[in-house]
């Protein structure tokens, strides 16, 4: 079953007098998440990435299209049963402790008083938050904010989870800390849909990514298809490629360079790779490693909201 | 069930507010006041109200005594009602605003409650603490005069719901004004405004607002606005009528009701309507 699906979704903000002035904030969405994911939603400030996701928690209402979430078309207050959201800049009531937060949105949740004190003790435990558990959130820095923000999205114990800048203002123990804590909740099976801008962090987790500009869907597939860059390998030698291989190897593929003792090879398909390799196997060049050349998943998404690397 | 969490939680929220201890040191200073100053005094002649142990009556009869025990406590209650305006509303306008703010709003909606739910928990909690208040000092008064007069009025306990019934009638325009505006600021204005421009002047339009026209239409619509808004001025000398043993009419309550409740729809509806 799909946890997430959304079809043509569009939303159009209108305000100032009359509601004339239209902000389009979503154009024409279409995505899938599979059940077990860890799906990440990529784009620059005011692509739209948050407004998908209230759109999927019925926080705001769809201009044009449709969505579901566990096979549920939405809006459906049910489906919320079985969501955490963790929303960016949230807000919890200052005068109340961590635990009392936790108590305070879990029973707003449906979670049955009996099971709440075990369930918070364990989620404060996991996110590192148990010796300030009865101290006032008022008191709380922004990463222990994050940190209870992230119980309270669990406190549930959903099916899905929305996350919206998980590791705003979290230092990197805290955020490796995090990442740890989506990947066994996507070992439980858990689905998590990640908006973020740590674009590092987000090729450390996710299965899939979409990236979105202006409200639209520029592209969408795994880290390892969002990073790909055509048929470029990296071919590791040990010393100096002869002049009279380099020649030869130019006559039958797109580029071929040495940087150090590694040489990049460009080729249209991979028979053009392994005859590079028996080339140099022939001139008696040692091969150290063969790896597919790669980009960071932040320089294919500077690529993309630049148009470089549009499809 | 989750309207009962919601109505938990914002006494909690009110609770930690500085407002609303205001509200309940004024009330425990009043029931000071009302403990050192009032008395009963028993001669040959009958009995006598005292006010720092000087007659404040001639004496007179038991039944009589119970009279104006009742029209002190009217008065107080009177009293009292100006202090629930002023600081119940300043003391809880704030909590749908605070609740419909980015970053608390998204926590609420994204659980399985729905928006009227949510409006309804926090109208009910605000309401629920000012029943608190109210009984506090409608409830050590009672026990004041009581012990001190003798004078046991039940009808004067039973204000407390009359006069939270008042405010909540009020506190449904407080309650629409902050879902349109989510500004506290604007939501005060509002029930302070209504509660002086519109359901004073339309209480007494028959003696002001009429004065200003003849026409039949323009009258025809100050009734309209009068029976469609909560009568609160009505309900307030309705309450201390009862509270004194005299009779007061029932509409203005009943109608209040259904025009608190018809506001309360209305706003719950353009909350439904709203993008967060």
């Amino acid at each position: 079953m799909l946890a997430i699906e959304s079809d043509a979704l569009s939303k159009v903000y209108r305000s100032g007098m009359f509601r004339r002035q239209e902000v389009t904030a979503l154009t024409g969405f279409s995505i899938q998440v599979e059940t077990g994911q860890i799906f990440s939603l990529l784009g620059p400030n005011g692509a739209g990435k948050t407004t998908f996701i209230k759109m999927l928690l019925s926080l705001a209402a769809p201009t044009s299209g449709s969505a579901s979430v566990l096979g549920r078309r939405l809006p459906d207050v049910r489906v919320r049963e079985k969501v955490g959201y963790l929303p960016e800049n949230h807000r919890y009531p200052g005068y109340l402790t961590g635990e009392q937060v936790l108590r305070y949105f879990g029973a707003l949740g449906g979670a049955p008083s009996g099971a709440l004190p075990g369930r918070i003790a364990t989620l404060m435990e996991l996110v590192g938050m148990s010796q300030w558990r009865t101290m006032k959130v008022k008191k709380y820095s922004k990463g222990m904010m994050q940190r209870l923000g992230l119980a309270q999205a669990l406190i549930n114990d959903p099916e899905i989870i929305f996350l919206d800048e998980p590791t705003d203002g979290v230092d990197p123990v805290g955020r490796k800390e995090i990442r740890e804590i989506l990947r066994d909740l996507k070992r439980r099976g858990k689905t998590i849909f990640l908006n973020s801008h740590l674009l590092s962090e987000v090729e450390l987790v996710s299965d899939r990514v979409a990236v979105l500009d202006k409200g639209h869907l520029l592209k969408v597939g795994t880290v390892d298809e969002m990073t790909a860059t055509g048929q470029a390998y990296v071919i590791g030698i040990t010393g100096t490629l002869p002049d009279t291989v380099t020649v030869a190897a130019r006559a039958f593929v797109i580029g071929l360079s040495q940087q150090g003792e590694n040489v990049t090879a460009e080729c249209r398909t991979t028979a053009e790779l392994n005859q590079v390799i028996d080339l140099l196997r022939r001139n008696n060049v040692e091969i150290t490693s063969v790896t597919r050349q790669r980009s960071t998943l932040e320089e294919s998404f500077i690529s993309l909201i630049t148009g470089e690397g549009r499809p | 069930m989750k309207i009962i969490t919601l109505v938990r939680g914002t006494i909690r929220e009110l609770a930690a507010k500085a407002t609303l201890y205001v509200l309940a040191g004024i009330s425990t200073l009043m029931l000071i006041f009302a403990a050192l100053a009032i008395g009963a005094d028993s001669t040959a002649d009958g009995m006598s109200i005292t006010f720092f142990g000087k007659p404040a009556s001639p004496p007179v009869t038991h039944d009589t005594l119970a009279e104006l025990a009742g029209k002190l406590e009217a008065g107080f209650a009177g009293g009292l009602f100006f202090g629930v305006v002023v600081f119940g509303v300043l003391g809880t306008a704030g909590v749908i605003p605070d609740a419909l703010e980015k970053g608390t709003v998204d926590l609420y909606l994204s659980k399985p409650i729905a928006r009227w739910q949510l409006l309804l928990g926090k109208y009910l909690g605000s309401v629920a603490v000012i029943f608190l208040n109210i009984l506090y000092f409608i409830g050590g008064l009672w026990l004041i005069v009581g012990v001190k007069v003798g004078v046991w009025n039940t009808q004067f306990l039973l204000s407390a719901f009359l006069l939270t019934y008042v405010f909540a009638s009020l506190y449904a325009v407080v309650a629409f004004f902050g879902v349109v505006s989510r500004n506290m600021a604007i939501a005060i204005i509002a029930g302070i405004l209504y509660l002086l421009l519109v359901a004073g002047p339309l209480e007494s339009r028959q003696t002001g607002l009429y004065l200003l026209s003849e026409s039949g239409v323009y009258r025809g619509i100050l009734d309209g606005l009068y029976y469609l808004f909560p009568q609160i001025p009505a309900m307030e000398s309705g309450a201390i009528h009862l509270i004194s043993g005299e009779q007061a009419l029932v509409t203005p309550f009943a109608q209040s009701l259904l025009s608190a409740g018809g506001i309360l729809g209305l706003a719950a509806w353009l909350l439904q309507r709203r993008d967060f």
